[in-house]
């Protein structure tokens, strides 16, 4: 049993930390900065969390993009914007989402192998969700031509509220009902049979 | 005879199955309206390079896309010969096998699309947040200058490595290729018309590579049918004779 006063020291400082760090602040890197046992760490985190939950203050805790970090809570955010003139990023279109759901799930991926499952050239589509920091460059392919390879970042994490690439659900999870590859089967082979005649 | 602009548009290919601008042979061939194997790519490029040479001029944009194309071609080409090594003749895919594989393609699409639509939500709740997100004080950050004045022969001493010049890298090991495929043409066409004839071996240089080049400016001229090749056996010298311009025309 660990001393709660302990406890509750550890996470001022954890809260001290967080308030000056401008990115989000790994477990490890705490418990280092604070010289306290992972598992301590751990635990005034959950203590801070709560302190900061249920809107009692105009932040919260929130873990994302591989640390911890402060955001403003739901209600506050008019005022925030309204002084710090923020704004929300653009919204995606289908073709970008599409495109992100790809590199997110088969990086690191080349641009031929996005064209491949999407059947389009998705040169537009990469290249603007590079510029929007979402996906990056990430080394280049042991193959002829050494293509880049391309992967998420941590904005894209960041956007997503995601901790790390494990919170996307397996891919499996999205595969279309058995009903759905039947209708599909069907249509194609009704397509081909057209074409035959 | 072909007409080469140097634009890939405006480039001319006059082959056995296919005259006309070089990027519509692209197009048919992406078609499958005409044979890739029936397309010589290297006499495109020789065609091209010898053009490139005569006009002394340098695009280095209609350049670049002539190459993209050539490479696409090529990438096609090779892309036939492994599909042909693996696939025997007898092993074509079927409409069934066709339409199995387009299926697997769909699904693999709509788990993109349906993960797309997660994403999509998630995109909804987040992408608006606001994290704190202010550059750390200067004062904080781990290196930072001393505040006290270095003296000029300090940073002098500094600097002075970036201004000198770095050695030059020992090329000794590429082989310089002293001639050239448009050199050697016109260097062969000059014997031709003063000797009528030579064997390459009297001709050729002593460097492999030169040699190769001179060997390739033969097979070019044959092509154009200005001199008739004879070697008596494998191996043996090439016998190289000046065809006549009449006897062009009557073959």
């Amino acid at each position: 049993m660990i001393d709660p006063l302990v406890i509750a020291d550890l996470s001022r400082q954890i809260e001290a930390v967080l308030f000056i760090a401008s990115r989000p602040v790994s477990a490890a890197e705490l418990a280092a900065s604070c010289v306290a046992d992972p598992a301590v760490v751990d635990q005034a985190l959950g203590r801070l969390a709560e302190e900061f939950a249920d809107s009692r203050h105009g932040m919260e805790l929130r873990e994302v993009s591989g640390g911890f970090t402060f955001v403003v809570v739901r209600d506050c955010e008019t005022a925030v914007e309204a002084f710090a003139g923020a704004r929300r990023p653009d919204d995606l279109s289908p073709a970008l989402v599409e495109t992100l759901s790809v590199v997110a799930y088969l990086q690191p991926t080349t641009r031929a192998e996005v064209a491949r499952v999407r059947g389009v050239s998705s040169e537009w589509a990469l290249s603007s969700l590079e510029e929007r920091g979402l996906v990056e460059e990430c080394g280049r392919a042991d193959a002829p031509g050494s293509p880049i390879l391309y992967g998420t970042s941590g904005r894209f994490l960041t956007l997503f509220g995601l901790r790390d690439l494990t919170d996307l659900p397996p891919l499996e999870g999205f595969a279309p009902g058995a009903d759905d590859v039947e209708e599909l089967r069907e249509r194609l082979v009704a397509h081909a049979e057209r074409r035959r005649q | 005879m072909s007409t080469l602009g140097l634009h890939a548009g405006e480039l001319v290919v006059d082959l056995d199955v296919f005259q006309g601008p070089f990027d519509l042979l692209v197009t048919l061939v992406l078609r499958e309206e005409v044979d890739l194997w029936e397309v010589s790519v290297s006499r495109i490029i020789a065609d091209y390079v010898l053009r490139l040479a005569e006009s002394h001029e340098f695009d280095l944009e209609a350049t670049s896309q002539f190459v993209v194309l050539v490479a696409a071609l090529l990438e096609m080409k090779s892309r036939l010969l492994l599909d042909l090594e693996t696939l025997g003749e007898d092993e074509e895919i079927t409409v069934e096998e066709a339409g199995e594989e387009l299926l697997t393609a769909l699904v693999r699409y709509q788990q993109h699309r349906n993960a797309g639509e997660w994403l999509k939500a998630r995109w909804a709740d987040n992408a608006g947040r606001i994290y704190r997100r202010v550059p750390l004080p200067a004062c904080f950050r781990r290196a930072h200058a001393g505040t006290e004045r270095l003296p000029a022969s300090l940073l002098a001493a500094a600097m002075a490595p970036l201004l000198r010049e770095p050695p030059l890298p020992d090329t000794s090991h590429i082989t310089d290729v002293a001639i050239t495929l448009v050199a050697e043409l016109r260097r062969l066409r000059s014997l031709l018309a003063h000797e009528g004839g030579f064997t390459f071996l009297s001709v050729a240089p002593r460097d492999r590579l030169e040699k190769a080049v001179t060997f390739f400016a033969l097979l070019e001229l044959h092509n154009r049918g200005e001199v008739s090749l004879h070697q008596a056996r494998a191996f043996a010298d090439i016998r190289v004779t000046a065809v006549r311009p009449e006897a062009v025309l009557a073959g």
